[in-house]
């Protein structure tokens, strides 16, 4: 019985060694790629696979309920607020033109924006509904 | 100390290191980074960074003593991030191509009459 416990710490162990390396490759790509879209595609591996394994690693070194409830609950409000954050800076990065649209192979978005406007001017009523706010 | 803790011991300090050394180099891409979205990205990834070197004190230490902080870290780190993507990285740099911008802020009031102004 002892022994398995001592295979669930080194295994735990390996598992937060293994997630802060990933957390170093991620941000390593921050550093390394050169366009804030490349930058968020790089920003997710730590926010969401490095902080997992190290969440998991955690949970089987301490083995508590109340632990391993608590850390549910990091890795739950982890993965709820990334995806918001990421995509209001991809939003925000794409409407003030801060991205290469030549480097893009596929951009449904520049469609949806500039076709009314160049249609009907620059007036307040070139404002199609959803998808807008 | 027998030698399995002395691996577990090993294999955590090492995962200390690169958190701090990605640390290190999330301080450089933040103070460095070319607009206000880069640091918004490095302040976000910033928080997961500080949760998971939280996270491999407490597997050293076995205490559950920095889960709370953990917790709120997980739970409010992306508001800065939000914020400076909503308020002040459309400030930073205008528009530099015609189309037409949100218009649910505070900040579509001054788009739109510079919009008025060329048009």
């Amino acid at each position: 019985m002892n022994v398995w416990l001592q295979i669930t710490d080194t295994a735990g162990a390996v598992l937060v060694f293994l997630g802060a390396a990933i957390c170093l490759l991620g941000v390593v790509g921050m550093v390394k790629l050169p366009d804030v879209l490349s930058r968020s595609h790089a920003a997710t591996k730590p926010q969401t696979l490095g902080l997992l394994l190290v969440l998991a690693g955690v949970a089987l070194r301490l083995r508590g309920g109340m632990d391993l409830a608590t850390l549910a609950l990091i890795g739950f409000f982890q993965l709820m607020t990334g995806p918001v954050a990421a995509h209001l800076v991809a939003r925000s990065a794409y409407r003030t033109g801060q991205i290469e649209h030549g480097e893009l192979l596929f951009d449904d978005l520049d469609a949806q924006l500039t076709e009314p406007g160049q249609d009907s001017g620059a007036g307040q009523d070139a404002d199609p509904g959803p998808g807008r706010s | 100390m027998s030698g399995p803790e002395t691996v577990d011991r090993v294999l955590i300090s090492a995962a200390v290191v690169f958190v701090v050394v990605a640390c290190a180099l999330l301080l450089f891409r933040i103070s460095r980074g070319p607009s206000m979205l880069d640091r918004a990205i490095g302040l976000d990834v910033f928080a997961a960074v500080i949760i998971a070197g939280l996270g491999a004190k407490s597997a050293f230490a076995r205490d559950s003593f920095y889960f709370p902080i953990m917790l709120v870290l997980a739970f409010l780190g992306f508001t800065g991030s939000v914020g400076i993507a909503r308020f002040i990285a459309v400030r930073d740099k205008p528009l530099s191509r015609g189309k037409p911008a949100g218009r649910s802020t505070g900040e579509s009031a001054g788009e739109s009459a510079g919009k008025e102004g060329r048009g």
